[in-house]
């Protein structure tokens, strides 16, 4: 299994303790593209963050790859997030004052790799995105799906082990939706990336192989969608 | 820490950003240590102009002058006058032998000198050779007066600087030739160029100098002197001589050995303390001053990165998300900050020295008549340690915006939303 939480518990102390996860047990394979859906408040960002090594948990046990991710310190979780994770968000996160390619490049840049290999490769998963002419463009000159797509790039450019995208069709229109849905369909069947899509969108989630639902806190059901009929718009469609 | 090309054109890219805004904060440390080498610079040519006045002047120097008794003593009354004689010169030798030279002066003001046509007024002193000790002179032409001048009373004079301008216009070596000086020829034997401002009984520039001996006779002063001068040996403090030579004088010349007043002593090793402590002040005064413009500027630095951090917390949340280390930030901050003190300091200094060499240009075109050129420019290591102070200021000015910046957690960039 690559991805592996056991009893994962997680409480918010401000003020009032808030116990968000009450003990989350779930398995990812490798290569699987699984959706968390759930309503706000669920506690799916919570487990996100989690999963994404930017927040800690309290008890249980978390393991990637068969490593187990608990008490890290800063550098080692950065190194972490670094190497196995690539995070895609619903507002894109490029940064501003950096062309599409620079963007892309960052990840290796904290990596320590060379700069001219690492703009090399910026360019060849631009290319790969169909951006290759928009390289030198700020994110400000480029539309939604396009951001999202440099997001993506550099997302993928460390090769990672998990793309985690949250809420990555929340900022786009219904047609860039599918769009952006579809390619990381696409990355999964061609490239085995292992996709993990937060949402409370279940025209979002239907694209997805696996749906899993989170609410108050626990795992609900863990629904089987590889023929993407959950879709209460019918199959096939991402329609909001 | 990973640094590369990249990395240095992130930081110009950033300050650059913030075009007016990093300007107007680098300004704050430009001026700070603009003021701090242009102040210091301008202390010490200040400090090299006024010490050159000292040129030439020993600065263990005493000199008495007798004035009016202002206590009575020894069946005497108070408001008494009194005169020093040629024999205290030899009593304050044999009873203090820590005393080097000891020279009476005898002067006249407002005699007339005539060469020719041309005229000018001038003091006249009446010296032995060894007054030579106490006002150094910067012989010209000729030599100063000897000892064999004195012993045959001969009647020659060393002349000073506008004396010998006035009286020889067209220049050349006047020794030898002959000036009228009061009722007198005499003959010119040298022409001392001393020009320092620290002088006894009128500046050496318009005096007429001629052996003791002719002095007294020429204007009838008998055993009389105006002044005593003295040096004392190398380590010698002159100051703490003051009581014997006081007692000396009053069981001589019977004043009160406490009577301040009856007998003026002035030390030039006081004179010159007085003066080295106006310099300490001073240069206190142009650390004080520099410094604190520096630190003010370094805190506006500090602001400016504490509202960037801030500006751009979503950012390096995404950085600390997408694999920044806390280190890597801190790194980023600090020499953002850095950069922003190093290159605005760089500019004060090449201003600060730019300046200063002006300024020695103008100073050194207007004193003429100084001995020396100031030297205002500051030393290259001076430059050295500004820029090195200025790189050390940098990282304090960084570093609690940076500490602020690492307590960014990568959550944070998503929250912003």
């Amino acid at each position: 299994m690559l991805i592996e939480l056991k009893d994962v518990n997680k409480t918010y102390n401000n003020g009032q303790p808030l116990h968000v996860l009450k003990g989350i047990n779930l398995s990812i394979d490798s290569g699987e593209f699984v959706s968390i859906m759930g309503a706000s408040g669920s506690g799916k960002s919570t487990l996100l963050n989690i999963l994404g090594i930017l927040d800690n948990y309290d008890t249980g046990e978390y393991y990637i790859d068969g490593r187990l991710i608990k008490g890290l310190s800063e550098r080692q979780a950065a190194d972490y997030r670094n190497r196995m994770i690539g995070f895609i968000f619903q507002s894109f996160n490029l940064i501003g004052f950096k062309t599409a390619v620079e963007n892309v490049e960052l990840p290796l840049f904290y990596q320590g790799v060379s700069r001219s290999k690492r703009h090399a490769l910026a360019m060849q998963y631009l290319d790969k995105l169909g951006l290759a002419d928009w390289a030198g463009h700020y994110p400000n000159e480029m539309s939604g799906g396009q951001k999202q797509r440099v997001a993506i790039a550099r997302a993928l450019i460390t090769q990672p082990k998990i793309l985690l995208a949250d809420e990555p069709t929340g900022a786009l229109d219904s047609k860039t939706s599918e769009e952006v849905m579809q390619l990381l369909g696409q990355l999964n069947r061609e490239d085995k990336v292992t996709i993990i899509v937060v949402t409370h969108e279940s025209g979002v989630a239907n694209c997805t192989n696996k749906i899993v639902h989170i609410k108050d806190g626990i795992i609900g059901q863990i629904e089987d969608n590889r023929e993407h009929s959950a879709s209460a718009f019918g199959i096939n469609t991402t329609m909001k | 820490m990973r640094f590369d090309i990249d990395s240095y054109r992130e930081i110009a890219d950033s300050l650059v950003r913030n075009r007016s805004r990093s300007l107007l904060t680098g300004f704050g440390v430009f001026w700070g240590i603009f003021m701090l080498l242009f102040l210091m610079g301008g202390g010490q040519g200040l400090k090299q102009i006024i010490s050159a006045n000292f040129t030439g002047f020993a600065t263990n120097t005493s000199v008495m002058i007798a004035d009016r008794t202002t206590k009575p003593w020894g069946g005497y009354k108070q408001g008494r006058r009194w005169n020093m004689t040629y024999t205290d010169v030899a009593r304050l030798k044999i009873m203090m032998p820590e005393l080097e030279t000891v020279t009476p002066l005898v002067s006249n003001w407002g005699q007339e000198a005539v060469n020719g046509t041309n005229t000018v007024s001038a003091n006249v002193k009446g010296v032995y050779a060894d007054y030579s000790n106490i006002e150094e002179p910067i012989i010209k032409y000729g030599r100063y007066l000897n000892e064999s001048d004195i012993l045959h009373e001969r009647k020659v004079c060393v002349i000073g600087k506008r004396i010998y301008t006035s009286l020889f216009p067209d220049g050349g070596d006047p020794c030898g030739s002959l000036i009228k000086v009061g009722p007198v020829y005499y003959r010119v034997v040298g022409v001392d160029y001393n020009s320092g401002n620290m002088t006894i009984n009128g500046s050496a520039d318009e005096s007429v100098v001629i052996p003791l001996p002719i002095a007294q006779k020429v204007y009838q002063r008998g055993n009389n002197i105006d002044l005593l001068c003295m040096t004392g040996h190398n380590g010698v403090k002159m100051s703490s001589l003051e009581g014997r030579m006081r007692s000396i004088m009053a069981r001589e010349h019977n004043f009160d050995p406490q009577d301040k007043d009856a007998l003026f002593v002035i030390n030039t090793e006081q004179l010159f303390a007085i003066i080295d402590n106006l310099f300490t002040g001073l240069s206190f005064l142009i650390w004080l001053v520099g410094l604190g413009t520096i630190l003010a500027g370094i805190i506006g630095v500090s602001n400016i990165m504490m509202v960037t951090v801030k500006e751009r917390t979503t950012e390096i949340g995404i950085r600390r998300a997408i694999g920044a280390t806390p280190r890597d930030i801190l790194s980023q901050i600090i020499m953002e900050s850095i950069s922003l003190t190093l290159v605005a300091g760089s500019f004060g200094i090449v201003f600060a020295v730019l300046l200063l060499s002006l300024m020695e240009k103008i100073v050194g075109s207007m004193l003429t008549d100084v001995p020396v050129t100031p030297n205002f420019q500051i030393g290259f290591w001076t430059a050295v340690v500004a820029a090195a102070l200025l790189t050390l200021l940098g990282v304090v000015a960084g570093l609690a915006p940076a500490s602020r910046a690492m307590a960014i957690k990568p959550v944070d960039a998503m929250r912003d939303e």
